[in-house]
């Protein structure tokens, strides 16, 4: 048949040669675009797709956190070393309920304006505010008055001595960042959340959904070296490995994080930097203490000794992570516990030793609820295979997505998931949120009064040493618990390509915050 | 003519009572799958009162019957409501018209990128049949048809962004911003959705052309002595195109399918990244008009499919 019509033959060939010079043509036309401004730093944060609100009084994901630490400043704020340092405030002094900030004179806000003791003063009742509805609103239970002593001095008064105050005033995920009070009542909060005005080193352009933030350079920021470049765009990308192609080919500078089973190889590869540190994270596994199984303490203990967290480092994580030995992690030295504790190491005999003790049987069928694909859905599956090895029990995986997962931790409707918190600076935000009867990540029904008071008690330790010496206490009666299965901290990473100079990582995903120090050459 | 008329009126009536079966399926599911839209507004520092307030102010605590019914209004009053937790506050209708001309603009991309090819290899392949070409296309076509879309859209990124150097690895223009922007950045994207349908469309036309070829009404043809790209076009290729264009017009449902995963690998602002984090966002309403979206252009491509075929064979009226 195809002989017949072979009288096509010439017009074929034309079609197939007009094709052909198409594609040439394409070819010739692709490459030009690209060619970075070396003044614009490109950024990705990735995971997140979407910004609510730039409102620091009422942000919540940490993609919103992410953006707005460019945009504003708090009073003060932590350095690489984990040190607070002065940011809005010169200096500041504690003398006992009674903490005193004097403010750095000239700092102006993206309106022009100048910042002064009275933005200070709104931007902290503004979260005591029930109508704010701020999720931070807790953070500042403990204080009692907020004073202005002349337009550059504020003086704080708790009802107790509260240690972990001066946490809760740097610029991290504590709401506690300075707004000016004349842009917010002029606008409203609403209006406010989507054109913030802040004093930081960059300022709020326009936010184009589904794409990218857009901010360009606060001129008048009072660190006068900073910012080093004239624009910055903010994407958030949903896949990890896309922002890591998009450096990789030029079309990004920075990005919030790498997928773990790729960064042995980046780390080899020349056209990008990749930082690694151990996070300030903690992933654990949520259980229901109110229901079977894990309403049982000899259970409880049985499932915690019968894994091996460092394989889980090194499988789930490609070993880009550490084990954890209680809530709170390494990157808190002064209340991280290196003492060894035996629920929280591998043990097959005595974890087998533990579940004899168990009123409940092995045979018991539990689920683990986790989330979404990558790690997160790895790290049930490892762990469950392992428990399941080392004690005969029937745990099995049940996937969902981050919202169903979450939905029903906090209505505590599960029997156990994987969780876990990123972001947290203060021992408190681990021991008490997570442990106190009254926390509020405590929603699987744990409560032990002794620990309770221990926790109250470190807050009201001023003395660093001896205030972390209260939490080794503390994780050592967890550790009799396990309310919850402590499994690592992960590591924090940033990837930037070769132009980018000045990114200072930080482990408590603070990305955003270091905009200001970033230079680029062409 | 009345016969045609009744035939679309027919068409049009199943068409919107399918848009709103569908519409109430998908949000019945939805209330199905666990997950809140307080937890996605209120994060990590959910409380149980916070949640509950959230609950209240969105109706969200009423039955599930009701809370179908309060939408149905929305829209029976010709509106598409309001974003509750991804875009708090935001008019739905207009994020939809800001997101519809990226998918648009991919989707008609990829599928004019895969209908050139597949009748350049659909034709080549039937003429050449049996022979190298032959074979190569029909290679083409196992190996289009077997890739997973992303895996191809990482492939391509592999190949032209970051080995050539000569596409962007991410990021998609608009095409209201600029169209040759949106032309170079999104000819990855496109190809990634592109591939798949052409190895199906050329397939399928190699074989219709082929049946075609045999038909009685062919050698009729030949047998009055006229040429033979004459006999081709009018007689071959029109008749080998109704199985063609009615396999195009169901391939419309991949074309959008594919467009989400696509979407969200090369960054591209479009229905299907605003659906899946809808879904993730479990804002229902948004989740709801996005799917009466892609019912409406599934339904639409159909009926303009099947008017298609009409036009090119008037038989099927009846």
């Amino acid at each position: 048949m195809g002989t017949r019509i072979d009288g096509l033959e010439g017009g074929r060939r034309a079609f197939l040669q007009a094709i052909g010079a198409g594609v040439l043509a394409n070819a010739a036309l692709v490459p030009l675009a690209w060619a970075a401004e070396t003044k614009t730093l490109r950024a990705a944060i990735t995971g997140y797709t979407v910004i609510g609100t730039l409102d620091p009084a009422v942000v919540k994901s940490i993609s919103e956190s992410m953006t707005l630490w460019a945009i504003f400043n708090a009073l003060v704020k932590f350095d690489e070393k984990m040190t607070i340092v002065p940011d809005l405030a010169e200096s500041w002094a504690v003398d006992g309920n009674a903490w005193t900030f004097k403010l750095k004179k000239g700092v102006k806000f993206h309106d022009g304006s100048e910042m002064t003791a009275d933005d200070v003063k709104f931007s902290l009742e503004r979260l005591r505010d029930p109508k704010t509805e701020s999720p931070y609103k807790s953070k500042l239970d403990a204080v009692a008055s907020i004073d202005i002593v002349d337009p550059y001095t504020v003086k704080i008064t708790t009802k107790e001595p509260f240690a972990p105050l001066l946490t809760f005033l740097t610029n991290t995920r504590t709401g506690t960042q300075i707004v000016p009070r004349k842009a917010v009542e002029a606008m409203g909060a609403k209006e406010f959340g989507q054109k913030p005005v802040g004093t930081g080193p960059f300022k709020f352009v326009e936010y184009i959904p589904g794409q990218k933030i857009v901010l360009e350079a606060h001129k008048e920021y009072f660190v006068q070296s900073e910012p080093k470049v004239d624009r910055a765009e903010i994407a958030l990308v949903a896949q990890e490995t896309s922002a890591v192609n998009a450096i990789l080919a030029g079309n990004m500078d920075l990005s919030s994080s790498a997928p773990f089973a790729d960064v042995p190889a980046l780390k080899k590869n020349a056209k990008i930097k990749v930082s690694s540190m151990v996070g300030l994270n903690y992933r654990y596994m949520e259980l229901n203490n109110k229901q079977a199984p894990f309403d049982d303490v000899h259970f409880r203990r049985a499932v915690s000794m019968a894994f091996d967290r460092q394989s889980l480092v090194e499988v789930v994580l490609f070993g880009e992570g550490a084990p954890a030995n209680g809530l709170i992690p390494p990157g808190i030295p002064a209340a991280y516990d290196t003492t060894p504790r035996k629920t929280n190491t591998f043990d097959p005999d005595a974890a087998k030793a533990e579940l004899k003790k168990s009123k409940h049987p092995a045979s018991m069928p539990v689920t683990v609820v986790t989330f979404g694909s990558s790690w997160w859905k790895r790290w049930a599956e490892v762990f469950v295979d392992q428990v399941n090895n080392t004690l005969g029990t029937q745990l099995k995986v049940e996937v969902t997505d981050d919202n169903g997962a979450r939905t029903r931790i906090y209505a505590n409707n599960i029997q156990a998931a994987v969780w876990g918190y990123l972001g947290f600076i203060d021992p408190d935000e681990y021991m008490y949120e997570i442990c106190h009867t009254k926390g509020s990540r405590n929603n699987r029904g744990y409560s032990n009064p002794e620990l309770d008071k221990l926790l109250e008690g470190a807050r009201r330790e001023m003395d660093v040493a001896k205030r972390g010496a209260l939490y080794k206490k503390a994780e050592a009666i967890v550790a009799e618990d396990v309310p919850v299965i402590s499994c690592f901290s992960n590591n924090a990473h940033n990837l930037w390509a070769p132009r980018v100079s000045g990114f200072v990582p930080l482990p408590y995903s603070a990305f955003g915050s270091q905009f200001g120090g970033v230079s680029l050459s062409s | 003519m009345l016969q045609f008329l009744r035939y679309l009126g027919q068409r049009v009536g199943g068409a919107i009572a399918t848009v709103f079966a569908g519409a109430i399926a998908v949000f019945l599911i939805m209330k199905a799958a666990p997950g809140d839209p307080a937890m996605f507004v209120l994060g990590d520092f959910a409380t149980q009162q916070s949640i509950a307030a959230f609950r209240a102010r969105h109706s969200l605590d009423q039955p599930v019957l009701t809370q179908l019914w309060l939408w149905l209004e929305t829209v029976l009053a010709g509106n598409l409501g309001e974003s509750v937790s991804l875009y708090a506050g935001r008019d739905i209708a207009q994020l939809i018209g800001q997101r519809m001309p990226s998918t648009a603009f991919l989707g008609i991309y990829a599928l004019l990128l895969a209908l050139v090819s597949s009748l350049v290899l659909g034709t080549v392949a039937a003429l050449q049949r049996g022979r190298t070409a032959d074979a190569a296309v029909t290679l083409f076509a196992v190996v289009g048809i077997s890739m997973p879309d992303f895996w191809l859209g990482y492939v391509l990124v592999l190949a032209f962004a970051l080995t050539l150097g000569w596409l962007p690895a991410y990021g998609f223009t608009p095409p209201g911003e600029s169209l040759t922007g949106a032309l170079v950045t999104g000819l990855l994207p496109a190809l990634a959705i592109a591939a798949p349908l052409a190895a199906v469309f050329s397939r399928i036309l190699r074989v219709s052309l082929l049946e075609t070829v045999e038909r009685d009404y062919v050698t009729a043809a030949r047998s009055m002595g006229y040429n033979e790209a004459f006999i081709f076009i009018n007689y071959v290729l029109r008749n080998a195109l109704i199985p063609f264009v009615t396999i195009v017009g169901l391939q419309v449902r991949y074309l959008l399918g594919g467009v989400v995963v696509i979407e969200r690998i090369f960054g591209v602002p479009g229905i299907g990244s605003l659906m899946v984090d809808a879904a993730f966002a479990r804002d229902y309403a948004v989740v709801q008009a996005c799917a009466l979206t892609f019912l409406v252009i599934v339904l639409t491509v159909n009926l303009i499919v099947d008017l298609v075929c009409v036009l090119l064979d008037p038989r099927r009226s009846h």
